[in-house]
């Protein structure tokens, strides 16, 4: 018991010193920083030499192709998952190693506190775009905003689906599927806005519009008693989208199938002689929005490269390789020329991740779920 | 007082004169801070409220809590997140546990003890599933049992038959433990035909002559001598199968069938890690007590080294007229879980659309198509043509080669060292931690190393990023096997053999190079091998450590399997299989070792 008591002593002596030494080393990183002109960054950049970037698309490597070809900066990209991006970031950046300069990453939920909160990473956005950006994605920089959407087979039949309480109706039994939120933290942060009371508002009139009648909760609020129905209701999860794709497309199946996720899958549905379609204008929504966020790191070594990276991924000539379905710039001068719908249009029909909220609300959603599995 | 200091120094002399004690001293020291200091960060972070949960708790990140284990212990969900599991872990881990020993087992007593046919061929067939990465077993059933749950394209097994199959058997707790009993059965093949293969014969013989009938040299002779080797073998394949993930996280997700490791991801992955370290204690917690029981039960009857030298005269038991039916019998078998994945490897990376088996669908662009042509997978270029996955492949091959020679040659030291040593405390200390790292979870032990070494640490620089510290990690984590290799086989071996030697003069280096080494030479590569083809299919351990520069053929495997490009991972699954085979067939063809020749002696 001395023991215990000693350790946990010496463990509350010790803590709130290294928080406090984190603290300290934070405000003594702000230094004043003065605005330097295009050239002026370009010749700064190139004299850094070398870029690294994490990042969680394949694709990004495309972007550090032009900008290689353009400003002559090598980059290196490396693509992590998620969770990855989270851990190997901040102890990086915790140990000031020579590591990434810059990093697009999802999963707000722990990039929030993680990250920005811990100031591993430095929000910034380029002089020459902001003018461009709605100031709600501007802190922290909305890089990207990618849409997962209630996806059917249309081989015999139109969007059947119109409001989401159809998904927990027997009629719907085992006919829906997703990937495992636990293992990809945006769908979990999903699950967690629908907690938030606006969410849970919309679903509780949602009901009431398709059953005529109030919804009787055994939970906390409509958003966890959706949740919940979701699942006693035979959700089926995944472990990609892809597969799940290709198992909601496939041609020949009885019932008609709904999955949940990525729109970007719509673009080799026909390559891969598979029947999807998006649902649209579902009651109170069709899908969700996670946005991709783009930092500085703070233990970069080539910051004003990745100054200049930032800033030519979100010109039409970087921005490229992401003009397609799925993926979506909130710059209003990047309109994505192969979805028929827009940013603006999506924007209203899907639920958006608010990072603030998913920090501090997950851990319990998590739980719920785990527990009704 | 100086007599007293001179008897110390006396003692002290004496001590280290002994070459295994200053191998017992230095492997207390590597071992204890390579798996001693992770495990007590472990034990902390299971106290301590991390950045993940700290705007949940509204605590400051690093600040003592108790929560996690009451969360995980004695909340009203503790039932699903942590008991459930637990009790599905000990059902499948068991189940998996008797498939590989009965199936291992029977093998190896077919293969040393009677005259089946195709001995040779059948055996080196066997270990296959063992050298593939367990989760490509678990796709491999999936892909062919799988039926209207998860829709799509129809299973193989449903496409052929018309047969829907039912839910226990596609998904859940039967598959999985059938799964990885598959995966490990060659271990326990391993193993015990090791212990067989070397068994001194004469005593068989001569209880045979003695009249003794089958089934009592059996009972009273067979088993008693191999029990050992059975019980080493539970212990192993128990706690590798509680510690695998990939398996149930892909057999048990359509069903949402829990695991503990399933629960350790969740949660390690997810913003509760606390209670995902708290499991990873629980799980080693578990992995000691077995250990702790299978040494008091082997403990007290170790004295089985009756080899003196190596017998040769072993009789066959003559199967006669069943020689032919079981022979036919154990290659379907072998056909079944070893070489009928193979092909649907090679078939499956192949296929441009998944499913469609039509000749018309068969294309190579997966493996020479440049990266335009592959536009369907995000445009990779084909596997053959990728130059990261040549660097991949180099990157695998140096890392495993690396690691064996490590792990096998300080394991062999250490079995040497702790069986000469045996008796003393320090050798029980030893003996203890060198197979403490097997009962880690690699996911956790990975991500402990990445906080442990990403700073400057002692001596030690920061070693983040570095290819040393994967080696290291592979390192420790392999030891066990080529210490419990050494331990066995220096177990049979008599002591009088280096005793001589030492009468003779001669020194201690040369008595390691020129006596033991020699005797020991087949399971000394055998313990090399072993941690090669496990490092070489690893992937949790080093998923966190990885860096761009030094990625690995299973993190590329994993990642297009994440991806669900199932072409280019089926192509990846096959090429490691191919490699680990060409790599035994040469090690065999040079010096006689193979894997399948055994760990055990």
């Amino acid at each position: 018991m001395k023991k215990v008591c000693s350790i946990v002593s010496l463990l509350f002596i010790l803590l709130p010193a290294l928080v406090f030494a984190g603290g300290a080393k934070e405000t003594s990183a702000v230094a004043p920083e003065k605005q330097m002109t295009h050239d002026e960054l370009v010749a700064a950049a190139k004299a850094e030499g070398n870029l690294t970037i994490y990042t969680i698309s394949s694709r990004t490597a495309k972007i550090g192709a032009a900008f290689e070809a353009k400003y002559g900066i090598k980059t290196s990209t490396t693509q992590l998952k998620d969770s990855e991006m989270v851990e190997k970031t901040s102890k990086e950046a915790a140990a000031n190693l020579d590591a990434a300069d810059i990093i697009f990453c999802q999963d707000g939920a722990r990039v929030y506190p993680e990250l920005i909160l811990a100031g591993y990473v430095k929000n910034y956005v380029p002089s020459s775009q902001a003018s461009l950006i709605a100031e709600k994605y501007q802190d922290p920089l909305v890089w990207e905003v990618c849409n997962k959407v209630f996806i059917y087979n249309n081989e015999k039949e139109g969007q059947t689906l119109t409001n989401v309480w159809q998904l927990t109706d027997p009629s719907w039994k085992g006919r829906v599927q997703m990937k495992d939120s636990f293992q990809e933290g945006i769908n979990m942060n999903f699950f967690t806005m629908l907690t938030r009371d606006d969410w849970a508002k919309k679903l509780s009139d949602a009901y009431k519009d398709l059953y005529g009648k109030d919804l009787v909760l055994t939970t906390k609020n409509a958003g966890y008693e959706w949740i919940k129905m979701l699942y006693k209701n035979g959700l089926v999860l995944g472990k990609s989208d892809t597969t799940i794709a290709e198992n909601i497309g496939a041609k020949g199946q009885p019932q008609q199938l709904v999955g949940l996720f990525t729109a970007n899958k719509l673009r080799t549905a026909k390559d891969k002689n598979l029947s999807l379609a998006p649902s649209q204008n579902v009651k109170p929504f069709s899908g969700f929005f996670y946005p991709v966020y783009a930092f500085i790191t703070s233990n970069a070594k080539s910051p004003n490269a990745a100054k200049l990276f930032l800033e030519f991924s979100m010109t039409s000539e970087g921005w490229a390789p992401f003009d397609t379905i799925g993926d979506y710039s909130p710059k209003a001068d990047l309109k994505n020329s192969e979805d028929t719908i827009s940013f603006d249009e999506w924007t209203k029909m899907l639920v958006f991740e608010d990072p603030q909220w998913c920090a501090e609300n997950r851990a319990e959603v998590e739980e719920f779920i785990s527990s009704i599995i | 007082m100086i007599k007293e200091i001179m008897h110390v120094l006396y003692r002290m002399k004496s001590f280290l004169r002994k070459p295994y004690n200053i191998i017992l001293c230095f492997m207390l020291l590597f071992l204890g801070y390579l798996t001693l200091v992770p495990m007590v960060t472990m034990i902390f972070d299971t106290f301590t409220v991390h950045p993940a949960e700290a705007m949940r708790l509204k605590r400051p990140v690093g600040s003592f809590t108790a929560m996690h284990w009451v969360k995980v212990l004695f909340d009203p969900s503790s039932l699903s997140v942590f008991y459930k599991p637990l009790l599905n872990s000990l059902i499948t881990s068991l189940g998996a546990c008797l498939i590989a020993l009965v199936l291992g087992g029977v093998f190896a007593w077919l293969v040393t003890r009677t005259n089946i046919r195709w001995k040779k061929t059948l055996s080196s067939f066997f270990i296959f599933p063992y050298i593939m990465p367990s989760w490509t077993l678990a796709l491999a059933w999936y892909n062919v049992f799988k039926n209207s749950v998860v829709g799509g394209v129809p299973g193989t097994f449903t496409a052929l038959t018309g047969l829907q199959t039912p839910n226990w058997f596609a998904y859940g707790a039967f598959p999985i433990a059938l799964v990885t009993g598959i995966h490990y059965s060659p271990f326990a093949y391993i193993m015990i035909g090791g212990i067989l293969r070397n068994m001194d014969a004469n005593l068989e013989e001569a209880a045979m002559m003695l009249n003794t009938n089958r089934n009592r040299i059996m009972r009273k002779i067979t088993i008693p001598m191999v029990l050992p080797a059975i019980l080493s073998t539970f212990l192993l394949v128990f706690s590798s199968a509680m510690s695998s993930f990939a398996v149930p996280a892909f057999l048990g997700l359509p069903v949402r069938y829990q695991v503990l490791t399933t629960q350790l991801y969740r949660t390690l992955n997810g913003l509760n890690p606390g209670q995902g370290y708290c499991m990873a204690m629980i799980m080693i917690l578990l992995g000691v007590s077995i250990l702790a029981f299978n040494q008091r039960l082997t403990g007290t009857r170790k004295n089985y080294t009756t080899v003196t030298g190596k017998s040769s005269n072993i009789s066959f038991i003559n199967l006669k007229k069943m020689r032919t039916v079981i022979s036919i019998l154990m290659f379907l078998l072998i056909f079944f879980v070893s070489i009928l994945p193979l092909f649907s490897f090679a078939l499956e990376s192949v296929l441009l659309l998944p499913g469609n088996y039509s000749a018309g669908n068969l294309t190579l662009q997966f493996w020479i198509g440049s990266a335009e042509q592959n536009s369907i997978a995000n445009s990779e270029p084909g596997l053959l043509l990728n130059p990261a996955l040549w660097k991949a492949l180099f990157n695998s091959l140096k890392l495993s080669a690396i690691c064996a020679i490590t792990a096998g040659s300080l394991g062999f030291l250490c079995g040497y060292a702790i069986v000469r040593g045996r008796g003393t405390k320090l050798a029980v200390v030893v003996d203890n931690l060198a197979f403490f790292p097997y009962l880690m979870p690699s996911m956790a032990f990975g991500a402990i190393y990445l906080s442990m070494f990403s700073t400057r640490h002692g001596v030690l620089p920061s070693l983040y990023g570095s290819f040393f510290l994967l080696a290291l990690i592979g390192t420790v984590k392999y030891m066990p096997f080529a210490s419990r290799s050494g331990i066995n086989s220096m177990l049979q071996l008599s002591n009088q053999i280096e005793e001589a030697g030492e009468i003779l003069g001669v020194g201690w280096w040369k008595r390691m190079i020129r006596l033991i080494v020699p005797i020991q030479k087949t399971s000394f590569i055998s313990g090399y091998l072993l941690p090669f083809i496990s490092c070489m299919r690893e992937l949790s351990l080093f998923v966190l450590l990885v860096t761009p520069a030094n990625r690995v053929l299973t993190t590329l495997l994993f990642y297009y399997n994440e991806k669900g490009w199932s072409q280019y991972s089926n192509g990846i699954n096959l090429m490691i299989v191919l490699i680990v085979l060409l790599i035994n067939g040469v090690v065999n063809k040079a010096t006689g070792a193979s894997i399948d020749k055994g760990i055990g002696g």
